[in-house]
């Protein structure tokens, strides 16, 4: 079971600079916390979007989820960390340096 | 369905959703002030201060009621907050934002400083000495204090457009304040208690807006916000309100007779209404940019003077109209300048 908060998580999982697709970190993260169901699926998936929005996250590419990977129909999204991401990780709410 | 018929449609549900989640915010704010004014002449509220103001006089009364209705405005927000988080499944959520207290929660308690004793109180100060629509109206200025304080905190920026926008909202609070003053002047009797109240709302809503940020960005905002009303309510009732007691008001026996149903209704309507205009602030963000969310949420101003007047029947006097009018006009000036915002939204 996770014990930090979502987010701090999410940022910790793209620290490693690499691009992952919003499915992966999701049902990752869905794993770690036991939230299962899709509502817990699409919480998740708001935070990762808050991230993005609040310019930490980039969003790199997108295409459509033609398989039902995460929600059949819908588009998919590959992001990546910012510099700004990175700072703002450690300075206010990584364990990180 | 094609790669950009789908990012189209999803743009579209963000982009209004998210103007959704910041009109309600605007609805939600703006009615928070007929509670806020009615709660005055509720008891215990009217009796409290008729009887403090016999031994303290008129000033001190109506600020030691200011702070006890405060008080109870950051009980029943929190009762809604507890109430939405469980709904939404989130204190396992809130147990792990509040642990992380040195990175994190600090600047929600930090926050809530600014938001509860000096914005809060200010905004109800100011509705209890001059009214409603006043309080309301005056809270406008808060953008003006936001961005100068970003501009010596971060270093951030403030373009021409940003300045233009500050331009007119000070005009804005010029209206405001000095309609009222200059008849007031003349009668030689001011409420000077009032508008340090409004001044109170915009100094305090604009730091708590700088300070929250930086936790919010990273927490969730549904347990962030709880947080920052924890704090608030911690401020209050361990506190502020404790030693106002010990000083010798009578705190406690009013704070008792608060339990009546229609004192005890109003000040819940309160609590909801001011709960979910924070919860829906923050919602709208990362749907349509902070800019707009915060552009469209300023629509409470002018939906509060609606408001009271719909149910008060009381009209505000021109110079706050155009006042809030100024503002309004400056901070969506302000607030539409980064259009980058919606682009990287809609992924392009």
């Amino acid at each position: 079971m996770g014990n930090r908060p979502i987010k701090f998580r999410v940022l910790e999982l793209f620290l490693d600079g690499k691009e992952y697709w919003n499915y992966e970190i999701v049902s990752k993260i869905q794993a770690e916390y036991n939230m299962n169901s899709a509502y817990g699926r699409d919480s998740i998936n708001f935070d990762i979007i808050e991230l993005a929005s609040g310019g930490m996250l980039k969003d790199i590419e997108q295409k459509v989820d033609e398989k039902g990977i995460y929600k059949k129909d819908f588009l998919l999204h590959k992001y990546v960390i910012t510099d700004f991401g990175k700072i703002r990780g450690s300075d206010a709410c990584m364990r990180y340096a | 369905m094609d790669l950009t018929a789908l990012k189209k449609q999803e743009s579209k549900r963000k982009i209004s959703k998210g103007y959704m989640w910041a009109f309600f915010c605007a609805v939600f704010w703006g009615i928070w002030y007929l509670p806020g004014s009615v709660v005055w002449v509720l008891n215990p509220f009217d009796e409290m201060s008729a009887a403090i103001a016999k031994t303290s006089g008129d000033g001190v009364s109506l600020v030691v009621t200011a702070v006890l209705i405060t008080a109870f405005n950051a009980l029943t927000v929190m009762l809604a907050l507890m109430l939405w988080n469980g709904t939404l499944g989130k204190f396992g959520e809130l147990k792990r934002t509040l642990k992380e207290f040195h990175p994190c929660s600090k600047w929600f308690f930090l926050a809530s400083i600014f938001g509860g004793p000096m914005a809060i109180l200010g905004s109800f100060i100011a509705m209890g000495f001059i009214g409603g629509a006043f309080a309301a109206v005056a809270g406008l200025l808060y953008p003006v204090i936001g961005s100068i304080l970003a501009y010596y905190w971060y270093g951030e920026k403030i373009s021409k457009r940003a300045a233009m926008g500050i331009a007119v909202i000070v005009l804005g609070g010029i209206s405001i304040y000095g309609g009222g003053l200059l008849t007031e002047l003349s009668s030689g009797n001011v409420p000077w208690i009032g508008y340090l109240g409004g001044l109170m709302a915009a100094v305090g809503w604009g730091t708590e807006g700088a300070i929250a940020g930086k936790g919010l960005d990273i927490a969730e905002p549904d347990a962030g916000l709880t947080l920052r009303f924890l704090g608030e309510n911690i401020i209050w009732w361990i506190i502020i309100v404790p030693i106002l007691a010990l000083v010798g008001f009578p705190m406690y026996s009013f704070a008792l007779q608060a339990f009546e149903p229609l004192t005890l209704l109003v000040l819940i309507f309160a609590g909801i209404t001011f709960g979910f205009c924070y919860v829906t602030w923050y919602k709208s963000f990362p749907l349509i940019g902070v800019g707009r969310g915060q552009g469209i949420g300023n629509l409470y101003g002018f939906l509060a003077v609606i408001f009271i007047f719909l149910f008060n029947g009381t009209v505000p006097s021109w110079t706050i109209l155009v006042g809030g009018l100024l503002c309004i006009t400056g901070s969506f000036i302000m607030f539409t300048e980064d259009t980058s915002a919606l682009e990287t939204l809609r992924g392009e």
